[in-house]
């Protein structure tokens, strides 16, 4: 079964003024290789860290997967994969297929 | 001459300018050490043998008649390498699977291709080696072979692989085919977008594998020592990447491996892997000599990995009033022997420069009885972006609108979706149109049998891993070490931003390129990554330097650190009521570095992010021949954002480089195999690329929109400047003959056959 | 099979160097002599990097043979510059960055040398089709035409 997408309502811990969840997709066919087919997720954290952390809880495993095999965009702006990277109440994270030139 | 338009005034000194590189006098007198040039004592050669066929399993190998010639120290098969779990690793897009790298380093059950490696020898003498690769004798299973793309894509195709399921489809097919993915991106709502089109343009197209054409032909000298310490003397555009890959392929601790990084004589992608570097390191383990391999350029066109060949179709909707309101694509693209062609960049790129509500694109990954594919510059994006701009070229003419004016009017903004997902952040794909469209080359008339051509092109460009060392020296100078191998420049452009960050004269700065064992991490020089990337890097440590500086001259003033300052080269005191002080330059603090701490040296490393892509649009002006098929290229223009040009004749060179390339690859460049699947045209007498006589000048405009990501405000260049030139001059070629040509390379007897065709 | 004993000129001094009959006076100048300038990008002539001149012509190493050298006067890379000073030519180069990665550089230096010697003004169109025999990847070949004529204008001031 797979599913084109699904939605995974907050996931993060409940405190009061709690943050606005980033909009977490996979692109390409990453969510069709490891999460069975779903490619969007809201997700709580202030860091990269915390949204791999999340998503690993989710399917144990992908939080290497995503580390090794992705570039992400954060707002459209792009960059490699850092737990350091800071992650705005609401924004946009795409993660895709990482990037290589010549 | 090359027009530079910027948005904005800096104050630089150095960066903008054009001071020699420092690497200059050794290239020009021909003492630059490249992969060929390095020789040691007791050195053995190594040659390689490769396979006569296309496709064959290989039954037997005996070497014993070869290991007994006077002179030959080893031989050595697959067996001499340790076997490699079949899995696909790391990053997706270029698939990395070292069962079939070793494979391709040298055959096991099958060899794929003419020119597979099979065998390899080391002997006291070139031609003792040549000797004793004849006396190798091989037992091969010939078996059926198929080449071109969509015939590798048939059911009934010979297999390479009988156990190939297609990835990438669900459920999954029941049978093995050559199809080794299949991949897609999709946007919006095709059926209602093309419903809403005035004007649906279609066409189908196809291009020619063809080669990055370096000049120098891969070539090592190799040292395995019998502690298990080894060393290697390399050319390649990453030092690190092929430490990395060969260790794995030996089934050696990298760590154990030293790889120094030889001058580079071009790449352009195809250096970024390793191929004689695991082969003469395993030699040397058997021989206990170094060993030295040197392809010839047979071998380079026959094993080296190439771009791929392509077969595509494209699919437009637009309205009357210019608007792009679909676009599908289909790009099938041949990975050679095994899989990993770049079709996901290029489905990826294809649309990417236009504002398009509903578009797919899909890809084929499929395997053929030729040589692996390489990255080739931009990799997959000139292709996908030949096809899609022919048919773009067509839409405009068939609503009647400016070429250029169809382009801006779609142009991608920041916020602009991509088939992928995010949106555009950067600004500059208008303004390089913009810039394009008021030069004078577009307003030129135009004779008869002439025909002009534009394009636009987009390349992700790269950030990543690089890491930078910057040391004081004792007189005041400054060694700035990093990873990155130099392959046209790119160490003067570290030095040009060390010197302007430090406040120095650009001569005070000595660049070099660091081996493995001297320097951090540095990721490939590819991706046109070196001058964003490892220029952060750089500007990073000449900044902690600056901090360190600070801190010598406080002691030495005995003031706090906070009171002062780096300005032009010197430590100053910070406003005037904190005591009065002469400037220190970097000398006079170098030289009180023993009592105030020690040598004064900082290295930074980055994963740089924050890259902004790289956008050209290209005019190219073609007269044809209608008795010869001939076609001479009268004018070239090409307009690239370059964010800010560290040193503009460096930029300049990269642009005419790629469009140099893009012109060969329109017209003339392609493989040409015979029945047997073997290569005929493997050297450059008929593997026709473009000579001096070939070209016009090519006119370069340089446009700056700053990314504000780089404290210089660069953006890559190396790449996106070959992305439109395949299209510019297909589509100058179609409208001096008034036919659409659809197949490259366009050479005489094609133009000649459209020339014969219906309009 | 003994090897060849051969007395030649390099650059101006005499060398005498061993060979097999089958090495060509490319692999004589890398291998034998330890002259790594000149530079193997194709071994069949068909690209230029392997310039030399022998008896002041024009000539890819890797079509003549290492014996054929024998009596003649070779000029390679190593010899272009006078002691410390630069040739025009390479000075030109390094003034209009005409080379990136320079592997093709000692090729087309020899070559452009060679064509001023017999053509001290020539044209653009001269100028690209002497060196259509000199391949380069890297530059499209702009800035080495701009590099040479601004060389032949230098060289022929009094």
């Amino acid at each position: 079964m797979s599913r084109a997408s699904g939605r995974v309502t907050r996931h993060g811990s409940r405190v009061a003024g709690v943050r606005t969840p980033a909009r977490v997709v996979f692109t390409g066919d990453f969510g069709d290789r490891y999460t069975g087919g779903v490619k969007e997720f809201a997700i709580e954290a202030k860091n990269l860290r915390g949204v791999i952390k999340a998503l690993d809880a989710l399917y144990p495993g992908l939080g290497e997967h995503l580390e090794k095999e992705t570039t992400v965009a954060i707002d459209g702006e792009i960059h490699e994969v850092g737990y350091y990277q800071p992650v705005r109440p609401g924004c946009e994270i795409f993660f895709i297929p990482k990037i290589e030139g010549g | 001459m090359s027009t530079r338009l910027k948005p904005e005034e800096k104050k630089l000194k150095v960066v903008g300018t054009r001071p020699l590189r420092p690497d200059g006098v050794p290239k020009v007198t021909g003492i630059a050490r490249y992969g060929a040039d390095y020789s040691a004592p007791g050195m053995l050669w190594g040659r390689i043998l490769r396979s006569p066929h296309a496709h064959a399993r290989i039954r037997s190998i005996d070497t014993s008649k070869a290991q007994a010639l006077p002179g030959v120290k080893a031989v050595m098969t697959s067996a001499d390498l340790p076997e490699q779990k079949f899995e696909y690793v790391g990053p997706e897009r270029v698939a990395v699977n070292f069962w079939h790298m070793t494979r391709n380093i040298m055959a096991r059950e099958k060899v794929f291709y003419e020119g597979h490696a099979v065998a390899a020898v080391a002997a006291i003498s070139k031609s003792t080696a040549e000797e004793a690769l004849r006396l190798i004798e091989v037992d091969y299973e010939v078996l059926p072979h198929v080449i071109d793309v969509e015939e590798a894509m048939r059911p009934d195709a010979p297999l390479l692989f009988e156990d190939m399921i297609t990835r990438g489809i669900d459920p999954a097919p029941d049978r093995p085919s050559n199809i080794s993915k299949r991949l897609e991106f999709k946007i919006g709502d095709l059926d209602a977008g093309f419903a809403a089109a005035d004007e649906i343009v279609e066409a189908s197209l196809k291009t020619a594998p063809v080669h990055q054409g370096y000049l120098e032909p891969q070539a090592c000298l190799a040292r395995f020592d019998p502690d298990g310490q080894a060393e290697v003397w390399a050319s390649s555009q990453g030092h690190f990447v092929i430490r990395a890959l060969t260790a794995k392929l030996l089934g050696m601790e990298m760590g154990n491996l030293r790889v120094h990084p030889a001058e580079i004589g071009g790449g352009f992608g195809g250096k970024n892997v390793p191929y004689v570097e695991p082969v003469a390191l395993a030699l040397s383990r058997k021989t206990g000599h170094p060993v030295k391999i040197v392809m010839s350029r047979e071998e380079v066109f026959k094993a080296c990995g190439p771009a791929p060949g392509s077969s595509m179709t494209v699919r437009i909707g637009v309205r009357k009033d210019g608007k792009i309101v679909a676009a599908d694509g289909v790009f099938k693209f041949q990975a050679g022997a095994f899989p990993g062609s770049p079709v996901m960049n290029a489905c990826m790129c294809a649309f990417a420069p236009y504002d398009i509500p509903n578009v797919r694109s899909v890809g084929y990954d499929v395997v053929c009885n030729r040589p692996k594919t390489a990255a080739y510059r931009a990799p997959g994006s000139p292709v996908s972006a030949y096809a899609v701009e022919s048919v773009v070229d067509m839409a405009a003419a068939r609503i009647g609108m400016d070429p250029l004016q169809f382009r801006l009017q779609n142009i991608a903004r920041p916020g602009t979706p991509t088939v992928w997902g995010p949106k555009h952040t950067h600004e500059g794909f208008t303004e390089t149109i913009q810039a394009l469209m008021k030069h004078p080359g577009y307003r030129a008339p135009l004779g008869r049998n002439q025909g002009r051509g534009v394009a636009s092109g987009y390349w992700f460009n790269n950030g990543g891993e690089s890491s930078a060392a910057v040391h004081v020296n004792e007189d005041g100078t400054v060694v700035v070490a990093t990873g990155s191998a130099d392959l046209s420049g790119t160490r003067a452009s570290l030095a040009m931003m060390a010197a302007e960050t430090l406040g120095i004269d650009y001569d005070k700065v000595r660049p070099i390129v660091a081996d493995t064992a001297s320097i951090g991490y540095g990721h490939l020089a590819a991706g046109s990554r070196t001058t964003f990337a490892t220029g952060i890097a750089v500007v990073e440590a000449c900044k902690k330097v600056i901090d360190n500086l600070r801190a010598r001259a406080a002691m030495i003033w005995d003031v706090s650190a906070e009171d002062v300052i780096w300005e032009d080269g010197c430590a100053r005191p910070a406003g005037g009521s904190k005591g009065r002080f002469e400037p220190l330059s970097l000398k006079a603090i170098a030289a009180k570095r023993g009592v105030t701490g020690g040598p004064i040296v900082a290295e930074v490393s980055v994963n740089a992010g924050g890259v902004a892509p790289g956008f050209a649009t290209e005019l190219c002006d073609v007269e044809v021949d209608p008795e010869t098929g001939q076609v001479k290229v009268l004018r070239f223009v090409a307009a690239q954002d370059v964010g800010r040009a560290i040193h503009p004749s460096y930029v300049e060179g990269q642009i005419q480089g790629g469009a140099a390339q893009g012109i060969g690859w329109a017209l003339n460049e392609e493989y040409i195999y015979d029945e047997a699947g073997r290569l005929t045209n493997a050297g450059f007498l008929d593997y026709r690329v473009p000579v001096a006589s070939d070209l016009p000048r090519i006119e370069t405009v340089l446009v700056e929109v700053p990314n504000p990501n780089h404290p210089f405000g660069v953006k890559g260049v190396g790449e996106a400047n070959i992305v439109p030139s395949l299209a510019a001059v297909s589509n100058a070629v179609s409208h001096a003959i008034g036919r659409r040509m659809t197949e490259l390379p366009m050479s005489p007897p094609k133009i000649l056959k459209a020339l014969s065709s219906e309009r | 099979m003994a090897k060849h004993h051969v007395t030649a000129t390099v650059n101006g001094d005499v060398v005498e160097f061993l060979c097999e009959t089958r090495q060509s006076l490319l692999d004589v100048l890398r291998d034998e002599l330890n002259l790594t300038g000149t530079k193997e990008g194709c071994g069949t002539g068909d690209c230029g990097a392997c310039s030399v001149t022998i008896d002041g012509r024009l000539m890819c190493s890797c079509l003549v043979l290492g014996v054929e050298a024998e009596g003649k006067a070779i000029q390679t890379i190593e010899g272009m510059a006078a002691g410390k000073d630069l040739h025009p030519l390479q000075r030109q180069f390094l003034e209009h960055a005409a080379l990136q990665c320079g592997i093709c550089t000692p090729g087309i230096l020899i070559a452009a040398r060679s064509l001023l010697e017999r053509n001290p003004d020539p044209t653009e169109d001269e100028v690209r089709y002497w060196l259509a025999g000199n391949l380069c990847r890297c530059t499209g070949y702009h800035k080495i035409v701009d590099a040479v004529l601004d060389a032949a204008r230098e060289m022929r001031r009094p």
